[in-house]
């Protein structure tokens, strides 16, 4: 192990460098250089403290390259693969700042397992002693959280892989190795750095006619001063950012071979199946099992208090013998409430905050005034239901705790979170907790929770053997984190040429991301923006675009109002709302160029419009529906998206298409009912998703609109998707769509 | 509960932050019914269960799932993306009527006893090499000792 060589204490940013991102290399068994970027986490603002105890102050966010002696590049990705393909679109990032050959590439998941961040390597990382690189300068407290928060607890979502992790640290440490690769040659071969250059994983000094392969430097390279500044790309050099390389998971996907969480094997692995108390907060107060215990393979069954399990030789054997147990259970708050008792607080709520209650959001200009002076006065309310992710892996979780140790094995959107939460269900330190993540069967927010790594964990300590808990399909939609069920109301006034000049909103509930019922991009003189908090016993829990998905429908249905109220068309309306954005008005006018706006629809058809940013993307999609059966079919959908820079065309595109699958089954079916404070669903039967035959075709256009600012892939495809289809809808019918999902309106 | 979410949305954490003091707490009630590897309790529905070979044909015949999608074990049954398996075991390779084996594994020249089936289940590819048996092999050793207990039990009658 070859000390990396440490680059002159810098004394003005002593102290601060917990706040900051090191650059750091060295040599491990069977690489030759190792680089990474990577920041501690400190303490950067009081919003990050309560997620920090001591015992993980040592973790360390990482983005990592390694050079084998054979040449290859591998990229080491602190995300997790969720069928979003991070994996290469971050791969991309890293060997194009590297000038690596992509075809010598290869990727690993960073482990959740902080031993492999606190090597001796990781600990020069930790000696502040290193320069930092301007673009890590924490200038805006936001870009480190998202760091943070993205990598440093591993965490996958809030469309931050490529923006976050891939612009400050894959393509940072891909730089970085590559000057040190230079520097290395430049040295031996008595030339000036600056003579050099790189392609394809070579390094070549042209005018002597010398070129070598990385890896015959790579050892040198490590004794390399690190790079304090590496000199990214400008656009016009990109070689691999920018191309649709095949996914890297796509092939063991397709043979099977690929393992998921749900696939995990342990020898000696017993399956538990289980069941919580149908009103989530209720405790389960006794059990008679006295069938279960005389079932087939069946090993224990437990009240945990909370929740019923049996454990079983095989997961059937499990659930057949669950199902067999009459539970009783504790009485709480929540048991009298269905879905209109909530709706109805809802409404409590608001109309006790009237005209000017509630928490204000955003305000602009004198509403009161704007909208007494109006010529034309618009209200209206919206309601959106409750929805479960319903991800076709269901939750699952395999553990196993014994003399000490825990061994977890999972798909998790956050593993170092993940190996907490089992340490703490343990009642071990964290160091004695080895988290195994694996593929995601679809994350959506869901697997950011773990509920199902506590409670396997909690079973595992019971019995004292390995146990894989999977949860039925029936407790997976009804014990689900679910997106909010919310209501939104609005009062807009267009002045007497039809130019909307006040705009007042007050909505239940804010989650995140916090701008996602605020309109900056549109351009109105007066607006306020409130919202009210209303309790509820259900838990609630990121669902892909989070927020957006609520406020995207009711922001682009009022703005669909208002223009129809204005007697204009949606697409003219939301240009005149966008004059002076450039940049939102190319995104708008793509989408409806492609979609041929404005010519003839046949009868009972209609094409509706809708525009949302969200996740630093812009997205407008224009949606055709057709009217003349018995129920919508939504036959074409146009998608014109600005992510600032696409880094994989055709990953950014599957993501775009993705949305439209998600969104359009939660928009035209997507509903938790309530009953007696349990959740009605169960299955795919009562909570249908989008068939292949209903899918629309989609036509994606990518515009690149700013190459410094990246903007998210996994969520902004979503939220335009239900408004463009209602407001197509209303624009076929003249029937407005108020309430999601479409399925609970009659067409006939 | 909303107000905690709220401020800590999209960390990660905030399920932790959510759930409460004690995320741990342990049983209220364990009815231990067996121990792994322990023989099952002799009631009337486990009572087939509790003779070992019947229990192994039977966990065999559970884990014949991992076959059955390609191959029957009823007499008479047609063919499926691989022959009937009946009475298998004892018999020579491509040996079922009208199948159309692949031509290395009429070539193989094998009996199928206990032991070559258990090779071949485990790695068909590598046993036969092309053979057109291409999924269902099963890894796990007892679970391939089951499964052929569970074809010897199926004769051909
Ligand atoms: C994807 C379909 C498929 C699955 C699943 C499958 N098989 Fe096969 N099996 C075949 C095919 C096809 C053949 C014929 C192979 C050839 O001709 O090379 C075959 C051949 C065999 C043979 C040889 C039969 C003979 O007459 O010589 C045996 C034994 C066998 N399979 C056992 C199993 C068992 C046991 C399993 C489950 C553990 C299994 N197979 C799973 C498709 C399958």
């Amino acid at each position: 192990m070859s000390k990396s060589e440490t680059a002159t204490d810098s004394p003005g940013k002593k102290g601060k460098w917990t706040r900051r991102a090191f650059i750091g290399a060295g040599v491990v068994a069977g690489s030759a250089l190792v680089v990474g970027v990577a920041v501690r986490q400190g303490n950067p603002i009081d919003r990050l403290s309560p997620l920090l105890t001591d015992g993980k102050n040592e973790q360390l966010l990482n983005a990592w390259v390694k050079v084998d002696t054979d040449n290859i590049v591998t990229a080491v990705i602190p995300h997790v693969e969720m069928g979003q393909g991070v994996y290469t679109a971050l791969a991309q990032m890293l060997a194009d700042e590297m000038d690596a050959d992509w075809s010598k590439v290869r990727i690993l998941e960073a482990p959740a397992d902080m031993q492999y961040v606190s090597d001796s390597i990781a600990r020069d990382f930790l000696a502040p002693n290193l320069e930092v690189p301007a673009i890590f300068e924490p200038t805006v407290s936001g870009g480190i959280l998202e760091l943070a928060q993205a990598m440093g607890l591993q965490f996958t979502g809030g469309s931050y892989s490529v923006r976050a992790t891939g612009q400050r640290a894959m393509r940072t440490a891909g730089a970085a190795a590559r000057e040190m690769l230079v520097a290395a040659a430049a040295s031996e071969w008595q030339v000036p750095a600056s003579e050099i250059t790189t392609a394809d994983s070579m390094i070549i000094h042209a005018k002597s006619g010398k070129s070598e392969p990385f890896a015959k430097f790579a050892l040198a390279a490590a004794e390399q001063s690190l790079p304090a500044k590496p000199t990214l790309k400008s656009p016009d050099k990109y070689k691999i950012m920018g191309q649709p390389k095949a996914r890297h998971d796509i092939p063991e996907k397709v043979d099977g071979t690929a393992i998921f969480g749900i696939d995990a094997k342990v020898p000696g692995m017993k399956y538990a199946a289980v069941k919580a108390a149908p009103v989530i907060g209720a405790t389960v107060t006794s059990i008679d099992a006295t069938t279960a215990r005389t079932m087939p393979g069946v090993l224990q069954i437990l009240n945990m208090g909370d929740f019923v399990a049996v454990v079983a030789d095989g997961y059937w054997q499990a659930q057949q013998a669950l199902n067999s147990i009459d539970a009783q259970y504790s009485k709480t708050e929540g048991d009298g409430l269905d879905l209109d008792a909530i709706f109805a607080r809802y409404a409590t709520s608001l109309d006790e905050a009237g005209e000017d209650g509630g928490d204000m959001e955003t305000e602009a200009g004198d509403v009161g005034k704007a909208f007494a002076g109006a010529a034309t006065k618009v209200e209206a309310e919206y309601k959106v239901p409750f929805l479960a992710h319903a991800t076709m892996e269901p939750m699952n979780c395999t553990a196993w705790v014994r003399d000490g140790k825990c061994d977890v094995w999972s798909g998790h959107q956050a593993p170092v979170n993940a190996r907490q939460a089992a340490a703490d269900a343990a009642g071990l330190p964290f160091e004695d907790v080895t988290y195994h993540n694996a593929y995601l069967g679809g994350g959506f927010g869901r697997r950011s929770d773990s509920d199902a790594v506590i409670m396997a964990t909690r079973i595992a300590k019971a019995t004292g053997y390995p146990v894989k808990m999977i949860w039925s399909r029936e407790e997976d939609t009804a014990q689900d984190h679910y997106r909010p069920s919310a209501t939104s109301r609005f009062r807009g006034g267009l002045d007497k040429d039809g130019k909307l000049v006040s705009w007042d909103n007050i909505h239940t509930h804010l989650f995140d991301p916090k701008d996602a019922p605020t309109i900056p991009y549109y351009n109105i003189a007066s607006h306020k923006i409130r919202k009210v908090d209303v309790p509820m016993h259900l838990r609630f829990g990121p669902w892909r675009s989070v927020d957006h998905s609520q406020h995207g429908f009711f922001i682009e249905s009022f703005v669909d109002e208002m223009a129809d109220a204005a007697g204009k068309d949606g697409y003219a309306f939301r240009r005149e709302l966008l004059a002076g954005s450039p940049r939102h008005l190319k995104v708008l006018d793509t989408a409806a160029k492609m979609s041929g706006w404005g010519s003839a629809l046949p009868e009972k058809h209609g094409r509706g419009i809708a525009f949302v940013p969200s996740f630093g993307s812009i997205v407008a999609q224009v949606a055709e529906v057709d009217m003349t059966g018995a129920k919508p079919k939504v036959t074409k959908v146009y998608v014109a998206a600005d992510p600032g820079f696409v880094v994989n065309p055709d990953g950014f595109t599957a993501q775009m298409e993705s949305a439209i699958v998600y969104g359009l089954t939660a928009a035209l079916y997507g509903e938790i009912t309530l009953k007696d404070g349990a959740v009605q669903q169960s299955n795919f039967h009562d909570y249908p998703m989008l068939r292949i035959d209903e899918m629309p075709a989609v036509e994606v256009a990518l515009i690149n609109g700013d190459h410094k600012h990246l903007g998210g892939g996994g969520e902004p495809g979503l939220p335009p998707i239900a408004p463009a289809v209602t407001n197509a809808i209303f624009a076929a019918t003249g029937k407005r769509i108020r309430e999601l999902p479409v399925a609970k309106h009659d067409f006939a | 509960m909303l107000k905690l979410i709220h401020v800590i949305a999209l960390s990660p954490l905030f399920v932790l932050a959510a759930c409460g003091a004690d995320p741990a707490p342990g049983p209220v009630e364990q009815i231990i019914v067996r121990e792994p590897g322990a023989a099952p309790v002799a009631t009337a529905a486990a009572a087939v269960a509790s003779n070992p070979a019947s229990a192994l044909i039977a966990e065999g015949k559970a884990a014949f799932a991992n076959c059955s999608a390609c191959h029957a074990v009823e007499q008479g049954a047609p063919n499926g993306a691989g022959p009937n398996l009946v009475g298998i075991v004892g018999k020579a390779a491509g040996g079922v009527a009208g199948f159309a084996y692949s031509d290395a594994l009429k070539a193989s020249g094998i009996t199928w006893t206990a032991a070559e089936l258990d090779s071949f289940i485990a790695d068909p590819a590598a046993k036969i090499p092309g053979t057109t048996m291409v999924a269902g092999a099963i890894a796990d050793s007892a679970e391939r000792q089951a499964v052929i207990a569970y074809l010897e039990s199926i004769t051909a009658n």
